[in-house]
């Protein structure tokens, strides 16, 4: 069964590759086509996910790969869902406050239950950064479109 | 015999040593944290190098990535649990004398024979790289694209488990680089209409993320498999010291293995590991007491460990003259010469030679910094390991991840960029696809794209070229033989797998 996944995946990919790389306009004359290395390595890759999918055909009924952990993939999907959220408030609300969010979440996800661990997390987080990154190294903070905390304490 | 000078330079450079032993002691503390790997670590400092000058900031990567390189070699010894794939072969003798009591025998061992195969990797780099970058000059784009073309399928088809996953991984590498304006007629291609990826994916971005956030989404799996907790083996006195008599017959093993680990470092995409289990293999089948290997032979840590350091220099030969990198850490190294406006190649020895030979002194210093520190310190740098709480670390690292991808360019873009590409890392891991050879091929697209219209402009659009030229066509015949010779090797091991199932 994941033999066969992995090799639709590759397929549907490199069918979306194979689409994209045609919507490049033709070449000019005495020029050579913008879409020939996109649109080459997207046939190679369709190439490839059928030997794939062959092998998934191949392969002796009952040998089902690797057991699956669920919970460790959910765990992950969770914490990729934090960090597009994470990525995604910066925008909204700057740097500080969604870093001071998302610090002790991301500490218990990894098993950190002090309580008290976690809230220094949501103080030390959030200024360790600040200083090294958007101070010492002069890096420009992003600005929160909606509330920006850092311009708040800076009044 | 420009490296003289340049030595003299770096030595009375006080910031550059300073940058020199902080490298060594930082690679060697993360080489050696099981989990954490030196590509992850030159990765999330890649942003903070913007603010150094080039040759502090690759000086210090550089020397961060040997350092790891041996770093790995703690943790296999002391822990039983490598801290590199390529320290696997290094556990086999040195986790046996760890339990017999001689964990500190073992390191000192460990650390002169990777100074041993590293010095020695580093000299042959020096003496040779010159000749290959003369020898590169001469070479036109159908040849540079055969180059790239053998490259491509080196990589993807000799790491990991599957040739069709690995040259997969490489095809959606090039795919991923595509993104963005035609460097030529800047038509877009796969922007979808979006302005952000007519700008194209941002090589910091799309490291930080396969190479950090992706091993943090990979530790969180791990920590949930892992059962027990890490002990460091102690030596008694005696196992703690090391002798000449111990170490001589040790010294043929150590240079045999700087060979064969400059050899393979040469090549691209063969990386460490293979070098540290070839070069053990050798090691014991020409030892006089074969016997005792796996059981704890001293001359079973040294033949492993100089091969997997002597790979460390060779491995920058085909990025600074060809502008290929053999592996993840040369792809990043990369990364820094592009972000701060130095054209990789066989003209950087004529632009830039001064820099690339200071980098070469700034490795061997760096050599002796970690092997200083590793010979009286590897048992402390062990206990400091055993006291960081990875439960702390690794969410740590995710959000240095983030300030560390924004900081690059500025750019919330690169940070969407970065958060995707590291649950795509992650997935590549998880489905046994080769992340290396996705991150090379990224690298290596755009150079390949190049040189393969050039070609073709030359040719009148005729593919012929490549066949005509001897030199293109001898590139072109190494990639097909790569992969026919993996073919064979997984056939070969598929048939004494049957033949064991059969008998048992």
């Amino acid at each position: 069964m994941r033999a066969y996944a992995e090799g639709l995946v590759l397929a549907l990919i490199s069918i979306v590759a194979i689409w994209g790389a045609w919507q490049v306009p033709a070449a000019s004359p005495g020029d050579t086509w913008a879409g020939i290395v996109p649109f080459s390595a997207s046939i190679a890759l369709l190439f490839l996910s059928g030997l794939l999918l062959l092998g998934a055909v191949r392969q002796p009924a009952g040998d089902t790969g690797q057991e699956q952990d669920n919970g460790a993939t959910l765990q992950i999907i969770g914490l990729f869902i934090i960090a597009l959220i994470y990525q995604q408030s910066f925008r909204w609300f700057g740097y500080l406050l969604p870093t001071a969010i998302a610090a002790p979440v991301v500490l218990y996800f990894f098993g950190v239950r002090s309580w008290i661990g976690l809230a220094v997390a949501v103080v030390l987080c959030p200024l360790i950064f600040h200083l090294i990154f958007f101070v010492l190294l002069g890096v420009y903070p992003p600005y929160g479109e909606v509330f920006d905390l850092l311009s708040w304490i800076q009044g | 015999m420009e490296i003289f000078p340049a030595l003299l330079s770096v030595i009375t450079d006080p910031s550059l040593l300073f940058a020199i032993v902080l490298a060594a002691a930082v690679g060697m503390v993360v080489g050696a944290t099981p989990g954490l790997t030196a590509s992850a670590a030159i990765a999330m400092l890649l942003p903070i190098t913007f603010y150094m000058s080039p040759l502090f900031a690759l000086a210090f990567l550089y020397v961060i990535g040997k350092s790891g390189r041996y770093g790995g070699s703690i943790a296999a010894i002391l822990f039983n649990t490598p801290g590199t794939a390529a320290s696997a072969a290094t556990q086999i003798d040195g986790y046996p004398l760890a339990r017999a009591g001689q964990a500190g025998k073992a390191m000192k061992v460990a650390t002169i024979s990777s100074v041993i195969g590293d010095l020695m990797g580093d000299i042959l780099l020096v003496v040779g790289v010159g000749f290959i970058a003369a020898i590169a000059l001469k070479l036109g784009p159908p040849e540079t694209f055969a180059i790239y073309f053998a490259a491509f399928v080196v990589i993807g088809s000799v790491i990991g488990s599957s040739i069709v996953k690995g040259l997969a991984s490489a095809l959606m590498g090039i795919l991923i680089a595509m993104v963005g304006l035609d460097p030529i007629s800047s038509e877009e291609r796969y922007t979808f209409g979006s302005f952000d990826l007519s700008n194209g994916i941002g090589l910091v971005p799309l490291m930080i993320g396969v190479f950090v956030l992706g091993e943090v989404f990979a530790q969180l799996e791990t920590r949930r498999k892992a059962t027990g907790e890490t002990k460091q083996n102690k030596s008694t006195e005696d196992g703690n010291s090391l002798t000449w008599e111990e170490y001589k017959p040790c010294l043929p093993h150590a240079f045999r293995g700087g060979f064969i680990g400059a050899g393979i470092g040469v090549l691209p995409g063969l990386g460490s590991a293979i070098a540290a289990f070839i070069s053990y293999g050798e090691g014991k089948r020409r030892a006089k007491n074969p016997e005792k290997w796996g059981k704890g032979a001293l001359e079973g840590v040294a033949a492993p460990e100089a091969a997997n350091n002597a790979v460390s220099g060779p491995s920058m030969a085909p990025l600074l003259t060809l502008g290929i990198p053999g592996s993840t850490i040369g792809a990043i190294l990369l990364g820094v010469f592009l972000i701060h406006g130095i054209q990789v190649g066989p003209t950087l020895f004529l632009t830039d030679k001064e820099l690339v030979y200071k980098l070469f002194a700034c490795g061997m210093l760096g050599i002796v910094a970690y092997g200083l520190i590793g010979y009286f310190g590897a048992t402390q740098v062990a206990r400091i390991i055993l006291k960081i709480p990875t439960n702390v670390l690794y969410p740590l690292i995710f959000l240095t991840a983030f300030v560390a991808a924004y900081s690059a360019r500025g750019s919330m873009f690169d940070v969407t960029v970065m958060t995707c590409a590291g649950f795509a890392g992650w997935l590549m891991r998880k489905y046994d696809f080769n992340v290396a050879a996705f991150v090379i091929s990224f690298v290596l697209a755009k150079g390949a794209e190049e040189t393969f219209r050039q070609s073709l402009l030359m040719s009148d659009g005729g593919a012929l070229i490549f066949v005509e030229r001897p030199i293109a066509l001898a590139f072109l015949v190494i990639g097909a033989g790569a992969i026919a010779f993996r073919v064979r090797g997984i056939m070969k091991e598929r048939k004494i797998a049957k033949g064991a199932l059969e008998d048992a």
